[in-house]
């Protein structure tokens, strides 16, 4: 590991872990959110052999399966309850041989390609792709390209006919799984999923373990689309399926879901970010969707998003929402501009959820003037008008009890709200930027949270950008922040030997990252910062998170 | 329960301009900036319209066009009381799709309403782009559906009229229309004692 000679890695906390162990701010008994760590996750998967691999994608029970048994009154209503959800798939087994008019144009073009060699290898010196910080391919274990983040997947059919016999060789040669390659300035990250090949390159700071996890999500996003049992089954029938047919319009959610991964530090450390009202307004909304909702029977999840961030979520007892279930579900909100125009009725499988089949989904924004939007998941697929009717029972009730106004302070970011700008709040100077992860809730606050409109440069695809940047940056956005935490967070994550606390002085700056039983912290101080004088910054800091927690973070885990 | 007197079910390939259609229809605007955008799912809107006298709630579900969701689009056509298959004039593959949604129609919902629409009228009488549909195609391919509109939704030219021949078709449908009164009636009976029980709470 590259470091340099002010590095100054501390293990000790008996010194400090007096100081929190009584007030870890945001800590909860119940969570609505299941707070596995997906690091540890992402760790065993690259250290597993070929044959966990194989098992590993093999279906568990179907929780959607269990719920309607539970729901389902009579054995009769059971089995016509399986009946729906087989022929819930997408795609009907006809439907998928039969090669239609758009498929074999794709064909042809690649033929063309073939015939002119030269020109493929002018295409990867082409501007669309080179000098970028990182691309990220998807093809189908046959070779066949899927995505590509940039430029033209149909004219990397070459490139992807060596990545496939890369990953194959090292297989079937030496029974052995290709993880990685190292060169001087550049990773390349290798992950088989099911019938897919997942492959990133980067020039970035990320670790091994950062990428795959990324490549993971896009996988999952792929899942969200179509579930695994259909796109297992589609490559058992045919392995030389082109899947774009089934994707037209998915390339757009994985792009902007790398994006998002690259900005908001959610994804790093595998929490979800609430937004932060008061307490009042809060168990107000959640009120208003139980008396809404609780006559539904087969409603799973109810959840309240805006500008991803949670909320709320009420859910069905016993179920807990994955942390990456609800990243997806935040990639598809924002990247959706159908939604505004109407209530949707949509199937969205959520992975670690499960993966075998879908739920039903009612999507709707709040009214015109609010930009929160309610998902209603249910596994029953003709639930659409009773959930509309709910929707409309709780619009009107947070309009009356002026909740709309709460949320929208909140989103506008009202200058009068702590936690608008907790920096100047808490009133440390020397801090200039920290984020906080509750363990024990898989949530996530950071002094700057990220914008709506930062967001928004969503690079689109075929487009320019991306492109490594050598310019100085004079004053670092959050994003440059996230950025420097990503060596601390892989250090305190490092399955061999994991760091508890990390002091590091440069002449840019200071960084403390520190991991107890109940939090993950990470913050940034001005350079020359002492260690006593920073410790005793971060006390302050924990008290101010403790004194605001029941409006930053969502402290009970409401059911219907 | 819909409170929809009449159910309307939008299909077609993808990119054909379903979506556009709808809230031509429903709001009345048309974005001819807003970058294309698939509909995830189905979306559901509603509009009241009049007919023969009297008002209608009409439920119309935009499907989404792409294959991933077609097996999907069952769901909608079921009790759908007309379909409005759409087509772009300026693209033979979304016609010959056609076919796969006609198929599927009859075996669903034998008796509903089909109507076929060809979309982007303004490119078409403009000549940005060729017809590779032709007028006489259509003719023959329609007589034996209950109608046949090119609309425009970007200047909204026989949109409303489109969606009134729907209407006005299914209003004169005597069989249909029983089932209709017979479901206002259930709603009229059901509604008073939900109003009930949230009181007792």
């Amino acid at each position: 590991m590259a470091s340099t000679s002010k590095d100054n890695t501390n293990n000790c906390t008996a010194e400090q872990s007096n100081v929190t162990d009584t007030l870890e701010p945001g800590a909860c008994s119940e969570s609505i959110l299941n707070p596995t760590d997906s690091f540890e996750e992402f760790a065993s998967e690259m250290s597993s052999s070929l044959q966990d691999r194989d098992s590993s994608l093999t279906a568990k029970g179907s929780t959607i399966s269990e719920i309607q048994s539970e729901i389902g009154e009579s054995s009769k209503e059971n089995a016509q309850m399986k009946n729906t959800k087989s022929s819930d798939d997408l795609q009907s087994k006809d439907g998928a041989m039969s090669a239609s008019a758009s498929n074999s144009n794709l064909t042809e073009q690649n033929g063309v390609d073939e015939d002119c060699d030269n020109e493929k290898d002018d295409y990867l010196q082409s501007p669309e792709l080179v000098n970028k910080e990182k691309h990220v391919f998807i093809l189908s274990s046959a070779g066949k390209p899927i995505y590509s983040r940039y430029g033209n997947e149909d004219k990397l059919a070459g490139l992807c006919g060596v990545i496939q016999a890369l990953v194959s060789f090292i297989e079937e040669q030496n029974q052995d799984i290709l993880r990685s390659i190292n060169t001087k300035d550049c990773k390349a990250v290798f992950l088989v999923k099911g019938p897919l090949i997942l492959v990133a390159v980067s020039k970035s700071n990320e670790s091994e373990t950062q990428l795959v996890l990324q490549l993971t999500y896009a996988f999952n996003q792929v899942v969200s689309m179509l579930t695994l049992t259909q796109l297992n089954r589609i490559f058992e029938q045919r392995r030389n399926y082109d899947l774009r047919r089934l994707l037209s319009g998915v390339e757009r959610l994985i792009d902007n879901l790398l994006v998002f991964m690259e900005k908001d530090p959610a994804f790093l450390l595998g929490a979800v970010r609430c937004l932060p009202l008061p307490e009042k307004a809060r168990e107000n909304i959640t009120n208003a969707i139980i008396s809404a909702c609780n006559k539904i029977r087969d409603l799973v999840f109810a959840i309240m998003i805006a500008g991803n961030q949670l909320i709320t979520l009420v859910r069905m007892k016993k179920y807990t929402l994955h942390p990456s279930d609800i990243h997806l579900l935040f990639n598809l909100v924002r990247s959706s501009e159908s939604f505004k125009t109407a209530e949707s009725w949509t199937p969205i499988c959520l992975p670690k959820f499960d993966a075998t089949g879908f739920l039903h989904g009612h999507v709707s924004y709040i009214s015109e003037d609010c930009q929160a939007c309610l998902l209603l998941l249910t596994v029953q697929r003709d639930a659409f008008f009773p959930l509309s009717q709910a929707k409309h029972t709780i619009a009107e009730k947070l309009r009356r009890s002026n909740c709309l106004v709460a949320i929208n302070d909140a989103l506008n970011r009202n200058e009068e709200l702590p936690t608008t700008n907790p920096l100047k709040h808490i009133g440390i100077p020397e801090i200039r930027h920290f984020m906080y992860k509750s363990k024990s809730t898989a949530q996530l606050f950071t002094s700057d949270p990220i914008s709506l409109d930062r967001l928004q440069d969503y690079r689109t695809r075929h487009k320019e950008g991306g492109d490594i940047t050598v310019k100085k940056i004079e004053k670092l956005s959050d994003i440059d922040y996230v950025r420097n935490y990503r060596k601390f967070c892989s250090q305190i994550h490092c399955t061999s030997i994991p760091a508890k606390l990390i002091f590091r002085s440069n002449s840019h700056d200071t960084v403390i990252a520190w991991v107890t039983n109940g939090f993950e912290l990470y913050v940034t101080f001005d350079p020359l910062m002492e260690k006593d004088q920073a410790i005793r910054a971060v006390d302050r800091l924990i008290q101010w998170i403790k004194k605001e927690e029941h409006r930053i973070f969502i402290m009970n885990a409401p059911t219907f | 329960m819909s409170r929809c007197d009449f159910k309307v079910v939008l299909l077609g390939c993808e990119h054909v301009g379903k979506t556009s259609l709808v809230i031509r229809f429903v709001t009345c605007s048309f974005n001819g900036n807003a970058p294309y955008q698939n509909t995830i799912g189905a979306a559901f809107c509603a509009k009241k319209m009049y007919s023969k006298g009297r008002d209608f709630n009409v439920g119309i579900w935009d499907t989404a066009g792409s294959e991933r969701y077609e097996s999907m689009t069952k769901t909608y056509y079921r009790g759908t009381h007309a379909a409005i298959i759409c087509y772009d004039p300026c693209d033979i593959y979304s016609w010959e799709r056609l076919q796969h949604w006609m198929r599927e129609l009859r075996i669903v919902e034998e008796d509903c309403k089909v109507y076929l629409c060809g979309t982007k009228k303004d490119i078409v009488d403009s000549g940005a782009a060729a017809r590779e549909v032709s007028e006489e195609t259509v003719a023959n391919y329609s007589k034996g559906l209950n109608g046949h509109f090119l609309t425009s939704s970007k200047t909204g030219e026989n949109v409303e009229e489109l969606f009134q021949k729907v209407v006005d078709d299914c209003v004169a449908d005597l069989k249909l229309m029983k089932d209709v009164e017979e479901h206002r009636r259930q709603l009229i009976t059901i509604e008073p004692v939900k109003h009930k029980r949230f009181c007792a709470c």
